[in-house]
């Protein structure tokens, strides 16, 4: 289902301050799968995820999404694709802080243009299955770091994208909270859900429903178990 | 040579857009010859990216270039007031021997540029970008004739005399040998104008059987015929006076700039028409197709309508035709 073929990303400010953020990469993940991508900061997780949902392009090789080239795909057509496909948590939620929660929840709703009604019944299955709904009219800047990353799990959701990709999800919650988001994951992955979790957390390296973990490096996999 | 403010300014732009256009043709030239969408190779990510750049610099160098035609009438019109003789910008076109080129070379040049958006368009909605190479080679053409009208443009503000006497429109748009169209009035009117109306006409009949092709022909034969009628008839009904037939005077003032309205009518009406056959050829998009078939169609009759109100308000008021 997700394909990553040869795939290099340098970031290159200039001729003579390149960095080789990944090189060669090569990668297969089975639809349903979940896929934890392990290493240390820098190590070129993130870069893998960007290149996945198409955020960012390659400088060589492909990455290839439900038989859809997804690294040759110009910009409006990434977003399109993003838009129907990808689900994304970021590590510092990237919520829009002064909107109230189900607005920031609706937001990948807007393009798609809806009527209301389909888009309310959508924003309250959401908040249910992630159980937000008591903050709904709450300012998102005014919440703790736990019901922030609820916010942005079910933003992640609305679209119902058979793709999860999630940045570091645990790095600013405590251990309670890390639990309960892994259980979010566990759920999603029981729904048939694809997913991708890049993270130094040790607490998912000893998960039963991983399927994979395989350890980034400097830019090259070091190890797949 | 006359430096006046909005002589300058279109200068300094042209300098300015070719510059970019520079860029874009040097974009345009490495895109030509390595292009290759199936490969996954930094050269071609690269190029795609160059791409995105080299398209929007050249989309708003040609956007600004097309705004700068209808500049470029007004700044004529303007210098009419400094140079002897001249009463509108027919007589700024005939100041220098290259006027009259640099306006039809300006006037072929914003319909290519149009086309240029349009392909453009048309592939950005397409994944796998299937002009890009074509737009680019299309881009080089335009490049050269972008760059000739620059030169002429420079060479008609330089060669500009303001102390030379210049023949006004009343001249020029007259049976007198210095006439640009002297030939035309020793043909009947009447056989302009009726053919200019049929083949109205026609663009709907080969509207309603979708025939792009023929409309495109027909709209080429419009626009002549638009042109000539406009001076050899319909002028003379907005200016009210059965002698004077200058296709500039429309653009002052006096007649409320009305000139500015009708060029643009007539000018994105064909464009439209011409994007008809365009489609038909390259694209083979029908939704596109009839949707520039009914922007034209609309906007051709728009036209119709204007000129021809002229004449009707005419008849409304004094009771006789010119």
């Amino acid at each position: 289902m997700i394909e990553l073929k040869n795939l290099t990303k340098i970031y290159e400010l200039n001729k003579n301050n390149k960095t080789i953020a990944i090189e060669n990469i090569n990668l297969s993940i089975k639809k349903g799968e979940l896929i934890v991508l392990k290493g240390a900061s820098g190590s070129g997780k993130s870069t893998i995820l960007s290149l996945i949902a198409g955020l960012s392009k390659p400088s060589s090789g492909e990455v290839i999404v439900n038989n859809k080239q997804v690294s040759k795909l110009p910009d409006n057509f990434a977003s399109e694709f993003r838009q129907k496909y990808i689900g994304f948590i970021f590590q510092k939620y990237n919520l829009i802080p002064n909107l109230s929660v189900q607005n920031n929840i609706l937001l990948p709703l807007v393009p798609k243009n809806l009527e209301n009604k389909i888009a309310n019944e959508l924003l309250e299955k959401v908040m249910h299955d992630f159980k937000i709904s008591h903050k709904k009219d709450e300012i998102v800047k005014n919440l703790s770091g736990g019901e922030q990353q609820r916010v942005a799990i079910a933003r992640s959701q609305i679209n119902n994208p058979e793709i999860v990709i999630a940045d570091e999800p645990t790095a600013n919650l405590d251990k309670e909270l890390s639990e309960h988001f892994i259980n979010i994951l566990k759920q999603l992955k029981e729904k048939g859900k694809t997913i991708i979790v890049a993270t130094h957390d040790p607490l998912f390296f000893h998960l039963d429903f991983v399927d994979s973990i395989i350890e980034i490096s400097k830019g090259e996999i070091k190890s797949d178990t | 040579m006359i430096l006046s403010p909005e002589v300058l300014t279109l200068l300094i732009l042209d300098v300015i857009l070719s510059f970019f256009s520079i860029i874009a043709f040097v974009i345009s030239l490495k895109i030509v010859f390595k292009w290759n969408f199936n490969s996954t190779s930094k050269t071609q990510y690269n190029l795609e990216k160059q791409s995105f750049l080299g398209a929007t610099v050249i989309k708003y160098i040609l956007y600004l270039k097309i705004l700068l035609f209808i500049f470029f009438i007004f700044t004529l019109d303007k210098l009419s007031n400094v140079i002897n003789g001249a009463m509108c910008a027919a007589g700024v076109v005939d100041a220098t021997s290259y006027g009259i080129y640099l306006l039809l070379f300006k006037i072929l040049n914003i319909y290519l540029f149009g086309f240029w958006l349009i392909v453009h368009n048309y592939d950005l909605k397409h994944e796998k970008l299937p002009f890009t190479k074509q737009k680019f080679i299309f881009f080089i053409f335009i490049f050269i004739l972008f760059i000739c009208e620059t030169v002429l443009e420079f060479t008609m503000f330089y060669s500009l005399d303001i102390e030379k006497l210049v023949s006004c429109c009343g001249t020029l748009y007259s049976t007198s040998q210095d006439s640009y169209v002297s030939n035309l009035f020793k043909l009947n009117q009447n056989y302009f104008l009726i053919s200019f109306y049929i083949v109205f006409l026609l663009q709907f009949i080969f509207y309603y059987i979708k025939n792009s092709y023929l409309y495109t022909i027909f709209n080429l034969l419009f626009l002549l015929l638009a042109i000539i009628t406009l001076i050899l008839f319909f002028s003379t009904y907005i200016y009210e006076i059965p002698t004077h037939n200058c296709p500039f005077c429309i653009l002052q003032k006096e007649y409320d700039y009305i000139g500015y309205l009708i060029y643009i009518t007539l000018f994105s009406g064909t464009f439209f028409g011409f994007c008809v056959g365009l489609y038909s050829l390259y694209f083979e998009n029908r939704d596109l197709s009839l949707k520039f078939f009914k922007l034209s169609l609309i906007i051709n009759s728009f036209y119709i309508l204007l000129v021809s109100y002229f004449v009707g308000s005419y008849y409304i008021k004094f009771g006789v035709f010119l």
